[in-house]
């Protein structure tokens, strides 16, 4: 039986994490998650809720979680975009753990969460940002999900920004493009951003072609990745902007204009491209592609 | 990765200028358990890393301007947990803290009311490897309320407590710290004692607590006298901090004493010590401190997560040729 509140099948993904959890985690750190969960069906106490989430690295560790193909398909299943890999134990039992409070009364939940949040150090702010496409009312924690963009520690703005399904379906137009650009201006790998392509809009064009000019007029370079944004918006605005990236002496560069060439419909574009047909014809074989660049970017 | 930094390897290297102290104590890893990095610049923690600190302890203290609200409290404690302990990792310095209710702010009581009711929240907090500092400031009675207040809450939460001796009637005001600690059934292997001097340090090794000290110019130790100290009463239970702050202080008080002891003779094995070991088995009483995460200085969450060292970097901070007139 799933509950209302969410908008997935809660039940089936709190059971798969659990069993991930319980492959990862040794006797001990497993035999305490089920007492303290015993404890809190029981007893439903707050307090013993916030000092289990705080308490976890103590007994689950922090090592690298490892999980099958068939459990991270079944969660791609269950919850398309939302990403374990790379979590350690006690930031996944953290989410799971989350998983455990009662829906019931919906401002007690969010007083709850919302007090987890302001009292967290800065490995259980990384585990509640990973875990907002996870909680239940999820259009309540957009003004959070903001807040969390705003904060200088790379490991929180990660836990929002990269593989993290939750902010491209619930931020408005302003705060996703503040998420982007903050992504830019903190070095953050851009194609880890998930609905990078499909949230792209012109607000957001504009402000990177404001951007390149900075960067240009101060003689410093740009990330290759951003011009991703501007496909669907490329015209007389901005087409020398294009034209100067791909004039660059860097490949990356190049590369980039030519991919944004390739997938916008601006005649203009389509003709610079033709000028290198060989760059054309690895774009059309599918040898350069976003990802082939961001494993460039990333080397 | 590409991007606004563009780092190389060049720039990840510590400066071509060095003090010639650092050259006595080259290779050696120090730890220190005393320094208040939020009233620090990152010139400070650029030049720690490149003395050898891999790791700190920030306690919780006053800030020079007393505070109104406990709201103020709460997102200090936060800030120690968070943003500070982020700064640190950038310069590959590994961060802990201790939480508690210090003695000069210990006098509004309305104030410490509500302190001591957040305190539960933050003490259990990962990092957080001991109730500190606390004590005595002017010795009133409101002082030794929460004083004893918080040795309880230490010794029910089985962490190590860091406590701040006063500046004015020192002696007696040491004594009593320890005296009230064993009072409320603390083991002394369990008590930081700080800012001692020649004055207090016999009385507080014999009775079986740890002695720190703290190198300070004008008020506290300064470390030729230190030097003497570990001269005459050995290595054991004997550690070596900045309490570097907002006051003129030294972040490097920790390596350059550890220069001046090498200079002076004293065994290696006696430096590390009191430069490292003593503080790191003190405070691990807590179960909050793992040597192997000095190597990977907090950047634990994002070190494999990209597969590449480029990542990693992602995360440090570009140096900086201090000795240029360009700024780019």
């Amino acid at each position: 039986m799933s509950v209302a509140e969410y908008v997935y099948d809660q039940d089936k993904v709190s059971t798969l994490l659990s069993t991930v959890i319980r492959n990862n985690g040794n006797e001990k750190a497993n035999n305490w998650l089920q007492q303290r969960l015993q404890l809190q069906q029981q007893t439903g106490a707050i307090p013993q809720f916030n000092q289990t989430f705080t308490a976890i690295p103590r007994f689950t560790g922090k090592e690298m979680i490892r999980i099958s193909t068939t459990e991270s398909e079944q969660l791609q299943a269950l919850l398309p975009s939302f990403f374990v890999q790379g979590w350690t134990l006690d930031r996944l039992a953290r989410v799971w753990w989350l998983l455990q409070l009662p829906v019931t009364n919906k401002s007690v939940y969010l007083e709850v969460v919302e007090n987890l949040f302001n009292a967290a150090e800065m490995n259980e702010l990384a585990a509640l940002y990973s875990a907002l496409p996870l909680l239940p009312w999820p259009e309540e924690w957009t003004a959070r999900t903001s807040e969390g963009i705003r904060s200088n520690i790379g490991v929180v703005q990660e836990a929002i920004m990269l593989r993290n399904p939750y902010p491209a379906k619930y931020l408005s137009e302003p705060a996703w493009n503040q998420l982007v650009m903050k992504a830019i201006f903190t070095d953050k790998p851009l194609h880890l951003i998930i609905g990078l392509d499909e949230r792209a809009n012109a607000a957001l064009a504009t402000i990177l072609v404001d951007f390149a000019h900075e960067r240009w007029a101060a003689g410093r370079t740009l990330d290759p990745m951003q011009w991703r944004v501007l496909v669907n918006f490329v015209g007389e605005a901005n087409f020398a902007d294009i034209t100067r990236v791909w004039h660059s002496v860097n490949s990356t560069e190049k590369e980039a204009a030519a991919l944004v060439c390739a997938q916008c419909h601006y005649p203009p574009a389509k003709a610079l491209l033709a000028t290198d047909p060989a760059l054309q014809a690895e774009i059309q074989a599918g040898s350069i592609t976003w990802d082939t660049l961001a494993q460039k970017i990333i080397k | 990765m590409c991007g606004i930094h563009d780092l190389t390897e060049k720039d990840l290297q510590p400066l071509t200028y060095s003090p010639a102290y650092l050259n006595k104590i080259k290779g050696m890893r120090f730890f220190d358990p005393h320094v208040h990095m939020t009233a620090r610049t990152t010139d400070d923690y650029q030049a720690m890393a490149d003395a050898g600190v891999v790791a700190i302890i920030e306690p919780a203290f006053w800030l020079g301007q007393p505070r109104t609200g406990v709201d103020t409290f709460r997102d200090y404690f936060s800030s120690l947990l968070g943003w500070e302990r982020f700064r640190a990792s950038q310069f590959g310095i590994k961060h802990y803290c201790t939480i508690g209710l210090n003695s000069k702010e210990a006098n509004n009581e309305k104030l410490a009311e509500a302190v001591m009711e957040i305190l539960p929240q933050f003490i259990y907090k990962e990092g957080v490897v001991g109730v500190g500092e606390i004590g005595f400031d002017d010795q009133t009675p409101l002082e030794e309320k929460y004083y004893r207040a918080q040795l309880e809450l230490a010794k029910e939460a089985g962490l190590p407590v860091q406590i701040h001796t006063p500046h004015r009637d020192k002696k007696k005001g040491t004594q009593r710290s320890m005296d009230i600690a064993l009072e409320h059934g603390l083991e002394p292997h369990m008590i930081i004692v700080d800012h001692n001097n020649e004055e207090t340090v016999k009385e507080v090794l014999d009775r079986g607590f740890w002695a720190a000290f703290t190198i300070y110019p004008f008020t506290k130790m300064g470390n030729e006298r230190m030097v003497a100290v570990v001269k005459q009463y050995g290595s054991e239970r004997i550690m070596v901090n900045s309490a570097a702050d907002w006051g003129i202080s030294d972040p490097l008080a920790v390596p350059k004493t550890a220069a001046l002891m090498h200079e002076s003779g004293i065994d290696s094995n006696d430096i590390h010590l009191v430069t490292y070991t003593n503080a790191v088995k003190a405070f691990a009483q807590s179960g909050q401190i793992n040597e192997a995460d000095f190597d990977v200085a907090a950047n634990i969450d994002q070190s494999e997560k990209f597969n590449g060292s480029s990542i990693l970097r992602g995360g440090q901070q570009p140096r900086i040729d201090k000795n240029t007139t360009i700024i780019r």
